[in-house]
Order: C-alpha cells, then sequence, then structure tokens
C-alpha cells in the first residue's frame, strides 16, 4: 500500500517555501518518492479515454495546477488523444503530458498516482483493475461497469490493492443531493412511500441497416472494441453513441440511471445492499444498430416495501423524485422543488440525528482521499451498488419479467437465465481475471 | 350452416384467394433467417429468434437449445449469425451443447464464440471441453480461454497454467494470462 501523503498540498508548500519553485514543471516526482521528504506533494495524474467526459475532468484538473498534475493522456483514437495531451501541454506551458494509444503503457508508469478512467463503458472495469494492479489510485466515470460481474471485480481490486477508488457520480459531491438524502434518512418526509426517477429519452435513431465504414486514420478499432463483440467499424456506433449499442453500454439506464439511483440508493441506505425485486418492460428496437431501449420503464423495490422506479421522460430531463406521508421533493442538478415549501425550509435544518458525508467538489474529495487513504464519498462499493441497480433495471427490461434479487449474494433468486445476464465473457484476449 | 359462419368462410377463401394472387412471398424462417444475419443487415428475424428464447419457460429451454443447436449446424451460417446464435446459447446452453461448442471452441475464428456461450454453463462438461481446447488455441484466443477457465474457479487446471507461465515458447499475451490465472485462483 502506498503510504499516505501526510500534508495537505497547501500546507507543505508553506512549511517549505517550494510554492514558487513548485510552479515549474520539474518538480514532479515519481509516486515512490512521495514520501515525507519528498519534494513534491502534486498528484500525478492519467487519463484514459479522452472524448467528452474527459474533457470536463481536464477542465476541472488543470484548474487545480498547485495540487494536480496530468502526466499522461491515452485514447485509441490518435486525434483525441493528441488534441487531450495538446490541451494540457499549453495550460501547462510545457510538452512534459505524454500521449499513449494503449492504456496498459500508461498504467505502467511509475511516476503517475492516479488514474481517470473516461472511456466506453465496456472499458471500464478492465482499465480500472490493471490500473490498480499497477498501484495506481481511480476515479471511474459513471456507470462503473457495464456488468454486475464486472462491478463486483473492480471493488475486489480495489479492496486487494487497498486502492482509493472514486465512482464519477458527482451528484454525491452536491449538496442539494446530499441534502434529500440526509432528510430522507430522517423520516423528513415521513414514512417514505416512493421514489420516482427520471431519466432523458434514448432518442438517437440511425435507420434500421447500417454499412460498414473504413476505419479512419489513427483509430484502433480493434482496441475500441476491446473486450466487447467483434462487429465493423461504422461511424454512427463510435465515440459519442456507444451509449446506445448493448454491447457498450444500457443506454441512459446507465448514463442518467446512475446519477438518479445513486441518490435514492443512498436516501433509502442500499449503499452496501440494494433492492430485493425488480419488474421492467422496456422499449427495444428490433432493427438497426442502436440496441438499447428507446423507453425505459422499471422499478426496485427494496425490502421495506418501498419502490424505486425509473421512467423515460421526453421532456423535462432527469430529476429523483421522493414521496412520502407528508408531501413529495424533486431533485434535479437544476432545480429543487417540493410540495409544500416548509419542506425545504426543514431540510436546511442543522441537528439532524442521521448526518451523511457532505462533500462539495467530487475531484476534491478523490484527491484529499489520494491523499489520506480514506474512502471517498462515492467509493466503489457504492458505486458497483448503485451501478447494480442500473443492471437490475435492464435485465427486467431485456427479459420482461418479475425478478427477485439477493443483494448479499448478488444472485437472482430462482431465474437462471437471468443470472447469466450478469456477466458475460469477453472478446480475445481479454478478460476479468 | 350459420349465416355467420358462412360470411366468415367466405371472407376466408377471399383471402386465400388474395394471397395466392400477391407477389409478397412466405414468410422466411426465423431460425434460419438469423444464420445468414450479417452485420449491419436487417436483424428483425434475429430479433423474433431473441424473444423465443426469452419467452421460453425453463420446461421449454432444451427445445429452444436444440433448435439453437441446429441453427449453428446450418450450411451457410455467417460470421455474424453465428455471434448472434452463440449469445443466445449463453443464455440456455446446458451439458447437451458442449460437444457443439468444443468443437467451435478449437478454432481460432469461432473459439470467442463458443465462449461466450460456454463461459455461463455450469458443470464439469464445460470445464473438461474449455480444458482441451488449451491444446489447441494460441495467442490472443489462448489467453481469453485462460481468463474464462479462471474466471470459472477450475482449480484442477493450475498444474497446466504454472506449466505455459513458465514455456517460454508461448506468447507473452498468454504468458501473462496464465500468470493472472493462477493468481486468481489462489486466492
Amino acid at each position: 500500500m502506498t503510504p499516505p501523503l501526510p500534508l495537505a498540498r497547501r500546507a507543505f508548500l508553506k512549511q517549505s517555501g517550494l510554492a514558487a519553485a513548485t510552479a515549474a514543471a520539474t518538480l514532479i516526482l515519481p509516486s515512490g518518492l512521495r514520501g515525507a521528504n519528498a519534494p513534491s506533494r502534486k498528484i500525478t495524474v492519467g487519463i484514459v479515454g479522452s472524448g467528452n467526459i474527459a474533457h470536463s475532468h481536464y477542465g476541472k484538473l488543470l484548474g487545480e495546477q498547485e495540487s494536480v498534475r496530468i502526466l499522461a493522456v491515452c485514447d485509441v483514437d490518435r486525434e483525441r488523444r493528441d488534441e487531450g495531451a495538446a490541451r494540457v501541454n499549453r495550460s501547462y506551458g510545457t510538452a512534459d503530458c505524454k500521449a499513449y494509444a494503449d492504456f496498459r503503457e500508461l498504467n505502467r508508469r511509475s511516476d503517475i498516482d492516479a488514474v481517470f478512467i473516461c472511456t466506453p463503458d465496456h472499458w471500464h472495469a478492465l482499465v480500472a483493475i490493471d490500473a490498480m494492479r499497477n498501484g495506481k489510485d481511480v476515479y471511474i466515470e459513471k456507470p462503473m461497469t457495464l456488468t454486475i460481474e464486472e462491478g463486483r471485480a473492480v471493488v475486489a481490486a480495489a479492496r486487494k490493492h487497498h486502492r482509493v477508488a472514486q465512482h464519477g457520480t458527482q451528484h454525491r459531491s452536491m449538496k442539494r443531493f446530499h441534502d434529500v438524502a440526509e432528510y430522507v434518512r430522517n423520516q423528513g418526509l415521513g414514512k417514505l412511500e416512493r421514489i420516482e426517477c427520471f431519466i432523458p429519452p434514448n432518442n438517437r435513431h440511425v435507420g434500421a441497416t447500417w454499412k460498414a465504414e473504413p476505419v479512419p486514420a489513427g483509430l484502433d478499432w480493434e482496441m475500441w472494441l476491446g473486450p466487447s463483440p467483434w462487429r465493423p467499424y461504422s461511424s454512427l456506433g463510435c465515440h459519442y453513441n456507444f451509449r446506445f449499442i448493448s454491447d457498450s453500454a444500457y443506454g441512459q439506464v446507465t448514463n442518467w440511471g446512475a446519477h438518479y439511483l445513486d441518490i435514492g440508493q443512498w436516501a433509502m441506505d442500499a449503499d452496501a445492499g440494494g433492492p430485493v425485486a425488480v419488474e421492467g418492460h422496456g422499449e427495444f428496437p428490433s432493427s438497426g444498430l442502436f440496441s438499447n431501449a428507446t423507453k425505459v420503464n422499471f422499478t426496485v423495490r427494496y425490502a421495506n416495501g418501498v419502490p424505486m422506479t425509473c421512467r423515460t421522460r421526453h421532456e423535462g430531463g432527469g430529476t429523483s423524485r421522493f414521496i412520502g406521508e407528508r408531501g413529495w421533493l424533486d431533485i434535479s442538478r437544476n432545480r429543487m422543488t417540493a410540495s409544500n415549501p416548509d419542506l425545504l425550509r426543514e431540510m436546511q435544518a442543522s441537528g439532524k440525528k442521521i448526518q451523511l458525508e457532505l462533500s462539495n467538489d467530487h475531484h476534491e474529495n478523490f484527491l484529499a482521499c489520494v491523499r489520506s487513504r480514506k474512502k471517498p464519498i462515492a467509493d466503489v462499493e457504492i458505486g458497483h451498488r448503485t451501478t447494480t441497480v442500473c443492471n437490475l433495471g435492464q435485465i427486467a427490461m431485456v427479459l420482461g419479467r418479475s425478478l427477485k434479487w439477493d443483494p448479499a449474494k448478488e444472485e437472482f433468486v430462482g431465474d437462471a437465465m437471468a443470472n447469466r445476464l450478469r456477466g458475460r465473457a469477453m472478446r480475445s484476449p481479454w478478460s476479468l481475471v | 350452416m350459420s349465416e355467420r359462419k358462412q360470411t366468415a368462410t367466405d371472407a376466408g377463401q377471399a383471402a386465400l384467394s388474395a394471397d395466392r394472387k400477391s407477389n409478397f412471398g412466405s414468410t422466411p424462417d426465423p431460425w434460419e433467417a438469423c444464420t445468414r444475419l450479417e452485420h449491419g443487415g436487417d436483424r428483425s428475424f434475429a430479433w423474433s429468434v431473441r424473444e423465443q428464447v426469452i419467452d421460453a419457460l425453463p420446461e421449454d429451454r432444451e427445445r429452444i437449445e436444440g433448435r439453437l443447436l441446429d441453427a449453428l449446424r446450418r450450411a451457410g451460417l455467417s460470421e455474424a449469425g453465428r455471434a448472434f446464435v452463440c449469445q443466445m446459447l449463453a443464455l440456455v446452453a446446458g451439458p447437451r451443447s458442449v460437444p457443439v461448442l468444443a468443437a467451435l471452441l478449437k478454432d481460432p475464428k469461432s473459439a470467442d464464440d463458443a465462449r461466450y456461450a460456454l463461459q455461463p454453463v455450469p458443470g464439469p462438461e464445460a470445464d473438461a471441453a474449455l480444458r482441451d481446447a488449451l491444446g489447441s488455441l494460441s495467442g490472443p484466443a489462448k489467453a481469453g480461454l485462460i481468463g474464462t477457465i479462471a474466471l470459472r474457479g477450475d482449480t484442477t487446471v493450475r498444474a497446466v497454467l504454472a506449466g505455459i507461465r513458465a514455456n517460454p515458447s508461448e506468447a507473452p499475451v498468454v504468458r501473462d494470462a496464465a500468470a493472472r490465472a493462477l493468481d486468481h485462483l489462489k486466492a
């Protein structure tokens, strides 16, 4: 296990008088030299996957230049990795940030402390496990994994290698989501009756058939596919659109469901468990490249009988609505409403019996935990359990039947076919092992 | 014959007559059509098969499994069709499927599809087929096979894996896979 970094960056700079010196890029040293006498306290970072999501991380991390240094960028698309590395180097005024085509090379650099995983979903587990095996802490974009089996393997790797592993469900670090979850946990709404989550539609359509295209120069298509079943390249099914193809992701169920269902899990005190039953009826396209549900409708049910639904809403975006005997609260990233304004006032009151951990910045929380070795606000077990809820909904919709789930054993009860959908074999040479 | 029945019969004969005169062909058998699936092509018949597989009651799954195995044996089976049928077998396959899949497993072109179907099949028959294929595959396909064997927790293969790990003539990807598998099986 990497020893903890004993000093916060700012405190260290103040004590050592190195503030000006560390503004230069030359003081970045390997993680093996991060001990108490090391001249640098910057957390060194690699970013794997350099698309839209990664650029939101660039923006954040490049704004933390006193405490973080991005040393490497990886993408199987040359244009994307070069663009990512160039952005980093422009910001630092150096040429130190290196671009990689293969994440394994990045993960094997001994001078990188943490890896941000921003690939398509079908790669999350493998990149994370390899990074942790190589001593890196990881920030894994949501959904944490594609399958339930992968999620459990990621948690096992984090524990085995004593790694800090944060799931990229940043609602956990937004105060209003925290406040709602805490209020519900304290019975602020009285007895909770149900949770209703809405997610945006899966509204891409590219026709009933599609044509293979030549692989663009600079794109390693075999590596882009990685563990997912082989198919020829099509620009319609690469980059952002991967999420509409079930070989790579589960559409908005995992894209937005991972956020809104996550707050339901938090409010239900189910971060180490989950629901005990699920039923669902999705509408899936029977032709075309895209295979994920265009209309989502599933309900998970917890042991106390409280149901949480997840449905497509064609207008209005995603929300989580908590409905109790005293009224309801509806929360999204942009707004919070209630059946009665008194509920919102009560929610802000201090001195609640149950107090949930408060984080106001998901990146800061992760970086602080990299230093302290504490578990982050969205530790991988929490991420795995939330991603499992997404998977339960997906599996119930695929099968179109009610299922019982044992959250302790992570097994469906009495449904062999459903249990087979918890995982899938990977394309050679990849494997969870 | 009642007036209502007579009317229905007349309508039926008229429809039959219209069908004979129409240009419509008969609906393809989805179990045959799915074997000719091509990437990017019409997958609606494969979807029909998928629905039948998913909706099959437990007592009917052996029959469905048999139909999928028949599909795998069809002449003109396309690569995409084979991958699709194997993905369906992953949902219902049992020991009966193992001999057919074992043959596919030994061919590098079909090994991944076969492994996709075999990985979730419980029982010693599938374990034996996977172990047996170690001698037939090489390179990435062998590495993937080793991963599946380890994931299934087959500890009887430890000595074989140790040999692979130590064998300099094996590809690095295979030796790495063997090392990770041994670590996994030790846990």
